[in-house]
Formats: C-alpha cells, structure tokens, sequence
C-alpha cells in the first residue's frame, strides 16, 4: 500500500492497518476509491468490501483488491462488488495506470440514480425480463408518495430531495431486513421507485414501509407545518389550499409464471396504483387476481 | 483564554474516536449478529448508552445520507441507517480501556435523566416524548468528549470541584472558559444534529437562550436537577443543581402533575439500579 502511495503520490492517502478500525471513517469520509489488501488480519477483506458497497449511499465509490496470485484464483468476482484489482508483486507503472483508468472509470456516469444511487429504469426493466423469462415467482411493487408535489412546491426541490433520500433507505432497508433471493429495490425517477420481494413477504414489506414512512416524515416539515399537520399554500387562483401530510402509496402485482413481458406487469401495476391514491393516507393495494 | 478556547474546539471537534463502557457495547454487538432481531430491540438498548446513541444520530444525519438535521430518535436513525451500518459503528467503537468510576456515574446520570425526561415530556403532554429522552441522554456528552480529548483540563476542573466545593459547570468555566454545554453546542453542529437536540444539549443550562423550543431545554434542565435530587449516578459534583423556576411555566406543569412525575420516578429510578455495569 505504501508503495502505491509512491507511485501515485497526486491523491490524498488514508492508511488503515486494521479494518475495524476503517470501517466508520470510510462511512463518515467515502474516499474517491477504497483499496483493500488481502493482508489484512482482523477483518476478511471480502467481508469489509460487502460491508461497504451493500450500502446505496457508498456504491459509486470505486473498491479494488490487492491481491496475492493465490488469492485472486480462490475469488469469484461475480458475486463481489469489486471493480478492480492489483497482483502483488505490484508493478509501479502498471500501478499508476490501473488506478487512473480506475477513478476515471468510475466518474462516467452509470445507469444509477443520481440522487439516490439506486438502479435506474434500465437495470430495473432488464431485472424484471429476466424475472420473468425465468418463470420465477415473485411480487413487484411500485411505490410513489401522494402529496410530494405540494411539499415541492411549498419547500423546494432540495428538501424535496431529502424527502426521497429518506423514502430510499427506508424501502432499501425493509426489503434487505425481509431477505428473500430475488429481492431487488430501484429507482425510476422523481417520487417513483419499484421493489421486488417473495411474493409471502410483500405484504409485511408494505406495511413495515408504510409504518416507518409515516413516522419519519413529519420531521421534513417545518414546525408549523408539523404542529398542523397540514401544509396551507395560496395557489395562482389566489385560493387558498390545503395538502395533508405526505404518504405513501404502494401497488403491487404477482408473478406466478403468467406473464409474458416487462410491460404487462407495468400496465397492471399502473392500473392498480390509481386505486391506491385514491386513499390520502398511506396505503398498499395487492393485485387480488394473483391466483387465477 | 480565547486562544484556548480556539484550541479546545479543534481538539473537541478532532475527536476520532468515542469509547464507551464495554456491557452495552457486549449486548448490542450480540444483538446485531441475530437477524431475527427488530429494530425496536436495537433500538432501546443503544438507547441506554449516549456514546451509541451519539454515534448513531451523527451518522444518519451526516450529508451523505441526503437529509441532515432531520432525525432526532435512535428508534427512525436504524431504520434508514439498517443493520449494515450499525454493526459497521459498533465494529468500530472501542472500549475504555479503565474502568473509571466518574465514568460509570456519568453514564448512570445520563440514562436517568433521559428516563426523566421522557416521564416529564409525556406528564406535560409534549408530542414525540422520545426526542426529549435522547436531548436528556446526550446533555452532559460534553463532558465525555473533555475526557478523552482534554483530559488535562479534565482533573484540574475536578480538583476545583473539590477545592471550592462548587457545581462542575461553574468549574468547568473557571478553568477552561467554557462548559461542557457549549462543547455539546459545537458538536451538535459540526454533527448536523437536528435543532431541537442542540436547544436541549446547549441550553439546559441557560433556559432563555431556547428561541426555538424552548420545551427541550426545560425538560431536560428539570430532568438534570431531578436525576441529581434523586441521587442517581454521578454527574462531576456532589451538588443539586439550582432550579430554574421558568420550567413550570414553559411546560405549563401544575404542582400535581409535578407530583406526579416524582411518583413516576420513584419506581422508575429504582429499575435503573439494576442496569448497574459491574
């Protein structure tokens, strides 16, 4: 490691000797890129690796092992979320270009959200094809917030903003909690994301969902707002309005081997989740013609 | 002293690493290796210790996570945190390597008047009575971080203590110009800790200075001088704090709802002996 820092003396280096010990800086300082050395004692650095990139707020950062030669042939790349690596002994000038096409690598844009980091439309549509194609069984839901334009409107895109980094770690979270092999959360856009759980645990999935969402939210608000419960805004009409609280809405359908195509399931969905905002509060509507 | 005040709030804010005492770290550390464990489970048990709790509520309120100065409980601080990430905070936090016994009564005093504040907010009808349990937790934090970080000033402020037989606040002034409220207020904000902790961890010793909710600072002023009447833990001095009369009229507290919290803290006080660490 502290040849690397010779060799690429440009960025600025933080050493650890022990991984414990680097776990809540790189969660409090995400690095440009995290490299990792087999060597390291206390702590496996696949373990340390999966610790950090599981996170959707750490998965742009760049992670590279260093490894030995008989390391390398024991790892299966496909199933760690690591985007280089180093053979030891290290070569300087094969260093010094591996980590520039590394970070450079890393700065084009991916299909992520940008805000949220989560998967955007393209991972989610190629998720569910394959899903299907599969013939797997599984429970998709879309989730959007009801009253999202109105907080916009009255406290900016940047608290709105917030409002979605939340929603985010929220569903990320319940959904990890609950498990489940072909578990999936992405981002379409705006207010719009789409998850994807064991068709037997959406259920919980929505209402754990739902319960936290209503709880955490009122923070977001002002006081006033907040005390309330209620936001009042004069609209351009010079009316005055009101918009609740926001919530959330969650639409789900089930796969159990009859679908076809990507845009069947949307539809459906689509179709389903006006019934869901047709309730101010925060709801779950399950697609009850699953069975046939 | 201005220069060393400047100085205090580097090495204060340069604070890396926060230890705490090793039995709730032990049972939380078990806890996060059973998946089958809730949140809530997680939650009350980092809810007794204010090193944790600290950890906890900077981390989640840090830009990263995209909404900074939002979240106030530990219970809403797991659940967009997960598990991921707390067991990556506890992996990290270390022990103190000396068992010191100001320790131990300080962490006593902090969980009793987190106790005390969350009888008093639900007495005075205040929503969301867990906020003011974690303003009650965290208001002596301050004195903590002087420990590790200053603890030259540490023994000289101890030794007025004895010296003059006078509150450690007041020590804590005479010897380093600043007390440990004001180290909390500088944390608070290099931590992007939401408002309504900084008004309770800055101002509980200076009730006026609440502009913005001045309920917290009351609550957890009232909440300090009762964990103190009660005896319980030890807070830096042998002294009964001076009641700020205000509190009873920002909480609007009659004299039998004030009965009332004593009643309820008369049983309540005698469980938290038993949480003891040996």
């Amino acid at each position: 490691m502290t040849q690397l820092e010779h060799v690429y003396p440009q960025a600025c280096w933080n050493l650890f000797e022990r991984g414990s010990r680097a776990i809540e800086f790189l969660f409090n300082n995400p690095p440009g890129l995290l490299l990792v050395d087999d060597s390291l004692q206390d702590i496996e650095p696949v373990e340390l690796v999966g610790l950090f990139k599981s996170e959707n707020v750490y998965r742009q950062v760049p992670v590279a092992l260093i490894l030995t030669e008989e390391k390398a042939k024991e790892i299966d790349f496909s199933l760690l979320e690591v985007d280089d690596f180093f053979l030891k002994p290290l070569n300087p000038i094969m260093a010094q270009k591996r980590l520039d096409l590394i970070l450079s690598r890393a700065a084009r844009a991916l299909d992520a959200n940008p805000l949220t980091h989560l998967p955007g439309n393209t991972s989610i549509i190629q998720k569910i094809q394959s899903l299907i194609e599969q013939k797997k069984h599984f429970a998709l839901a879309y989730v959007d917030l009801d009253y999202f334009k109105s907080f916009n409107d009255k406290y900016g895109f940047s608290r709105g903003d917030e409002v979605l980094m939340m929603t985010a770690r929220v569903i990320v979270n319940t959904i990890r909690s609950i498990g489940g092999k072909n578990s999936f959360v992405g981002h379409v856009g705006g207010d719009d994301f789409v998850f994807i759980t064991d068709p037997d645990k959406v259920e919980q999935a929505c209402q754990m969902i739902i319960a936290s969402f209503d709880s955490i939210v009122p923070n977001f608000y002002d006081l006033e707002d907040r005390k309330r419960g209620k936001i009042i805004s004069i609209d351009r009409q010079g009316q005055v309005r009101e918009f609740p609280i926001m919530a959330i809405s969650i639409a789900v359908i089930f796969n159990y081997g009859q679908l076809k195509h990507y845009g069947e399931a949307s539809q459906m969905a689509m179709n389903l989740k006006k019934i869901a905002k047709k309730n101010p509060k925060s709801s779950y509507v399950l697609d009850r013609r699953k069975s046939t | 002293m201005e220069d060393l005040r400047l100085e205090a709030k580097k090495k204060v804010l340069a604070i890396k690493d926060l230890p705490t005492l090793p039995q709730v770290l032990e049972e939380v550390s078990k806890l996060v290796e059973d998946p089958n464990v809730s949140t809530e489970k997680i939650a009350q048990v980092i809810s007794k210790d204010q090193v944790l709790s600290a950890k906890v509520l900077k981390m989640v309120n840090s830009p990263i996570y995209g909404f900074p100065r939002r979240i106030s409980t530990i219970q809403h601080a797991l659940v967009l945190l997960g598990f991921n990430v707390i067991k990556g905070i506890i992996i990290s936090t270390s022990v103190f390597d000396i068992m010191n016994t100001s320790m131990v009564g300080l962490w006593e005093h902090s969980l009793g008047c987190a106790l005390a504040s969350s009888v008093i907010a639900k007495k005075a009808n205040l929503k969301d009575p867990e906020e003011y349990s974690v303003a009650g937790l965290l208001h002596d934090l301050g004195k903590v971080i002087a420990l590790v970080q200053l603890p030259e000033l540490k023994t000289e402020v101890e030794e007025l203590v004895k010296k003059e037989d006078i509150p450690y606040y007041l020590a804590e002034k005479k010897v380093m110009g600043f007390g440990h409220d004001r180290i909390n207020a500088w944390l608070v904000d290099y931590w992007n800790l939401p408002l309504r902790l900084k008004e309770g961890l800055a101002w509980h010793h200076q009730l006026g200075m609440a502009k913005h909710y001045p309920e917290v600072a009351a609550v957890v002023h009232l909440a300090d001088f009762l964990t103190r009447v009660f005896e319980i833990g030890f807070a830096g001095d042998d002294q009964v704090s001076k009641l700020d009369g205000r509190v009873f009229k920002i909480l609007k507290l009659s004299l039998s709802k004030f009965e009332e919290i004593l009643d309820e803290l008369c049983d309540e006080f005698i469980e938290i002996s038993d949480l003891r660490p040996d």
